[in-house]
């Protein structure tokens, strides 16, 4: 289907590779879009809200349509829709990626304010001589490294021969400073900050963990009862101690560590859970509804 | 050569000194883990600028805006899509979220990403909870009572048939543990949904139960969440004594 | 006397410092003497297992890789385990990422790693293009994965991986992606994964085609509540389904080893084999019996905290 943003076909929205006419589009399209970005900054005040509430909707609109609408079954590709039910069913279907690319880059633009925001943050504090601008220099040059390894990397591998660099006898200077900056630096530090919390954990279960109340001696039987019947040895020897007082006998077979553990597994921890997930789910649901309708009281003022 | 001089080893001796650098907090906070901080907040931001343009900008509205080079002489290449460009300066007016006057600009992306994922809730709502609703409505009264517990079926020698007509019935225990099942989701949504004074006992006493109740779940995830964190503890003590201290400076593996 | 510590209030002011060594202690040294744990593997982990084991050679399954080195101790394990059986199996795999940047070069990484260990074993390299394709990551990944239950094509529109002689490709160009255009074309679907990025998955596409996880520790009790109500068809939970997997591949279900015992016993399957003779074990053998030790040390803080505050309480009564 031929739509703006996704025709295959040269037409007045689709142009040839690096030709003239689609270059003009481009330009003509981005001063079209400063138009309208500095209309939106002049824009009256009681103009803003209905403006953020209209964006809101049509991002809503698509999925509750392409949910409730009904969709055509079986069509081909190069079929024509008949009438206006096949037809609306065969725009929202055939709109699909256009949407999914249409959110994915704008997510992406917002990706970057985070970026954005920390280099803001540290360009002032080094140029500012703030305490511990040194640590932001740091900061600064570990980001523009990381950025120049990585994209020097991913421009190496762009030729016919990219696939040679999955292995590391073929690798050049700046594979190996992608590889350092990345396996080497990055993802070990990842690791670590993650497995601080351990520490923690262990100080706070020593610390603060009081068989206090009925509830924190249900919570503390439950975690003991969890991890150790996730404990392979502490399972086999239970187990086999069951298995010899039981000799053959099935009922007294249920008291082995992972059948009791399995059972309140599948019973109250799943369905507490289950419980909590509803729970979870309305309120999504709720503040879904709210948020595609505005009826969230945000505002749309300064 | 020793290990410690090939690339390898001096990769896994920067990666050592990084995650003692950070493990440095324990003790206090001090400089050497400040600049491991930082260096690790720089590293991490500089691979997602990477990626929000190789991944996420290039290929899905970059090459579709611009259309794609021939492969080959002769060949027309693909078509550019130029209304593509109008996403630039929609995304650019997340930004103004720094400016005073015109911050209510940057509602408008985020509206609508915020729209996208509002639209999927109510898309998404029957799919995820339509099965827990009927895996929750289970049998509560048994179908048969030639045993009380379910028979262990792996040591049991049935054919295929006598197994699939075994296993579709309905014993004691299971039936009890449908109940108690559908009881606790019960008791458990009782005490989200009437979080307001209820004035039935009935519904207090459910919200009641419900609290102890959750306690266990929470125990659960508590007790997942411990064995989680010590694994990956473990994994850099063993990344730190077997990968770098006894492969690289003892040089056994 | 008053001012002085009773023996509770002892117990229960060991500094922070000295429990932190202790646990290093506990976490390191068993590393130096691997034992092999007895294991009966979960239920959930055998029905992941036999829907891999399931897959036929040749067919192409999707795979979320959204993992990296933070949860690296279990995710990597599990990653290998599950890409060894693809492998071994002649089962190709589409992989992309919609929770974390990192994710898609990690995965890339490991299999990387995981080809060595082919190529030292006489085996044939898991090629890119050819037996994998890597789509790379979505930064919305709930609109991509919505999109998916569509059309997967519409969802990996634009995506490009390297194609040998060729450099940069449309992915659908592989040989493993072509003519698969829903999502109902691939016979499973697995996510690897350390967020929330498998309840993503679940929510959007269950029921459109078989479902499997491989979760952190953390998600495992979550990640039960989907597998009651059979949204998903099996999964493996934190280093306990990751011991259990290599275990599996030992092993296999319901089949019988050299001298005609079997280990893994179900009567939902008949003999699933395993991959005896071959590198099956990993991160699982390794860190499973280190981590028992510092459990141990946690219960062991937990009866000395709660004792010292009883003793302390009865002291403070006298």
């Amino acid at each position: 289907m031929n739509l703006i943003l996704q025709s295959k076909v040269v037409n007045f929205w689709a142009q040839p590779f690096n030709s003239q006419w689609l270059w003009t589009g481009v330009i003509g399209g981005l001063l079209f879009g400063i138009l309208i970005f500095l209309g939106l900054m002049f824009m009256p005040a009681q103009f803003r809200r209905p403006v953020v509430a209209f964006s809101t909707f049509i991002g809503g609109a698509y999925w509750v349509l392409l949910y409730i609408f009904p969709a055509p079954i079986d069509m081909q590709k190069t079929e024509l829709a008949t009438g206006p039910v096949e037809s609306v069913g065969k725009f929202l279907t055939d709109a699909n990626p256009v949407v999914v690319s249409v959110s994915g880059t704008v997510t992406a633009f917002m990706l970057g304010l985070g970026i954005f925001s920390l280099l803001s943050i540290h360009l002032k504090r080094i140029t500012r001589r703030q305490k511990d601008w040194a640590f932001s220099v740091v900061l600064l040059a570990a980001l523009a490294s990381m950025a120049f390894f990585g994209y020097a990397d991913y421009i190496s591998r762009q030729g016919p021969d990219g696939t040679k660099l999955d292995l590391q006898a073929n690798w050049g200077f700046v594979n190996y400073g992608r590889d350092l900056l990345f396996d080497g630096l990055l993802q070990q530090m990842d690791a670590a900050m993650f497995s601080v919390i351990a520490f923690y954990i262990l100080s706070a279960a020593y610390r603060a963990f009081r068989v206090r109340s009925v509830e924190a001696t249900i919570l503390l039987s439950t975690a003991l009862l969890v991890m150790l019947s996730l404990m392979g040895a502490v399972a086999f020897v239970w187990n086999d101690a069951v298995r010899n007082m039981a000799n053959g006998n099935d009922f007294l077979m249920n008291f082995q560590l992972t059948e009791i553990a399995g059972w309140i597994r599948r019973t109250f921890e799943t369905s507490s859970l289950r419980g909590i997930a509803f729970g979870v789910g309305i309120g999504a649901l709720a503040m879904g509804l709210r948020i595609w309708l505005s009826l969230e009281r945000t505002g749309g003022g300064a | 050569m020793p290990p410690i001089l090939t690339y390898d080893g001096i990769k896994v001796t920067f990666g050592v000194l990084a995650t003692v650098g950070l493990y440095s907090v324990l003790y206090r906070e001090n400089k050497f883990y400040r600049f491991f901080e930082h260096l690790f907040l720089g590293l991490a931001a500089g691979w997602t600028l990477l990626t929000i343009w190789v991944e996420n900008l290039k290929g899905p509205w970059w090459d579709l805006m611009v259309g794609v080079a021939p492969e080959k002489a002769g060949d027309p290449g693909g078509n550019g899509n130029w209304a593509y460009i109008i996403l630039l300066p929609v995304g650019l007016m997340g930004y103004m979220v720094f400016s005073k006057k015109h911050n209510w600009m940057s509602r408008i992306p985020i509206g609508l990403i915020l729209g996208l994922w509002s639209g999927q809730q109510i898309q998404i709502w029957y799919n995820t909870y339509g099965k827990q609703i009927a895996g929750t409505a289970q049998p509560i009264w048994p179908t048969t009572w030639s045993s009380l517990t379910v028979p262990n079926y792996d040591t049991l020698q049935l054919s295929p048939e006598a197994l699939a007509a075994a296993r579709s019935q309905v014993y004691l225990s299971q039936a009890i543990t449908n109940f108690l099942f559908l009881m606790t989701v019960v008791c458990v949504l009782s005490y989200f949904l009437f979080s307001f004074d209820a004035k039935s006992k009935l519904v207090r006493s459910a919200s009641g139960l419900g609290r102890y109740l959750l306690m266990i779940g929470f125990g659960a995830i508590f007790g997942s969440t411990v064995l989680m964190r010590f694994t990956l503890l473990i994994d850099r003590m063993y990344f730190i004594w077997i990968e770098w201290f006894n492969n690289v400076i003892l040089n056994r593996s | 006397m008053e001012g002085n510590k009773t023996f509770g209030d002892v117990l229960q002011s060991l500094p922070k410092q000295v429990l932190y060594i202790i646990l290093i202690v506990f976490t390191s040294v068993p590393l130096f003497f691997p034992v092999k744990v007895p294991n009966q593997p979960l239920e959930s982990s055998i029905d992941l297992y036999a829907n891999l084991m399931s897959v036929k050679p040749g067919e192409t399954v999707l795979l979320a890789s959204d993992w990296t080195n933070s949860t690296r101790g279990e995710s990597l394990g599990q990653f290998n385990s599950v890409m060894r059986i693809l492998m071994r199996r002649g089962v190709n795999a589409v992989i992309y990422s919609t929770g974390d940047p990192q994710a898609p070069r990690v995965a890339q990484d490991a299999i990387a790693k995981l080809n060595v260990e082919r190529i030292a074993a006489k085996q044939p390299e898991y090629k890119r293009w050819e037996n994998f394709v890597s789509v790379g990551f979505f930064s919305n990944g709930e609109a991509t994965v919505n999109g998916m239950a569509t059309s997967v094509r519409s969802s990996f529109n634009g995506k490009k991986d390297f194609a040998p002689g060729r450099g940069l490709t449309d992915v659908f160009e592989s040989p493993i992606l072509k003519g698969r255009e829903k999502v109902a074309d691939f016979p499973l679907l697995i996510v690897i994964t350390g967020s929330k990025t498998s309840n993503i998955t679940v929510e959007r596409l269950s029921g459109k085609v078989p479902i499997a996880f491989a979760v952190t520790g953390v998600m495992g009790p979550e990640t039960g509540n989907f597998y009651q109500s059979q949204q998903i068809v099996g999964f493996a939970s934190g280093l306990k389904g990751l011991y259990d997997l290599e275990g599996l591949m030992e092993d296999g279900v319901n089949n019988p080893d050299k001298s005609g015992n079997v280990v893994v016993k179900s009567s939902k399957y008949g003999p699933i084999p395993g991959f005896p003779g071959e590198k099956n074990d990993g991160q699982g053998k390794r860190y499973y019996p280190t981590l028992h030790f510092a459990v141990g040390l946690l219960i062991l803080a937990v009866i000395i905290g709660n004792v010292g505050m009883f003793l302390s309480r009865s002291g403070g009564r006298k």
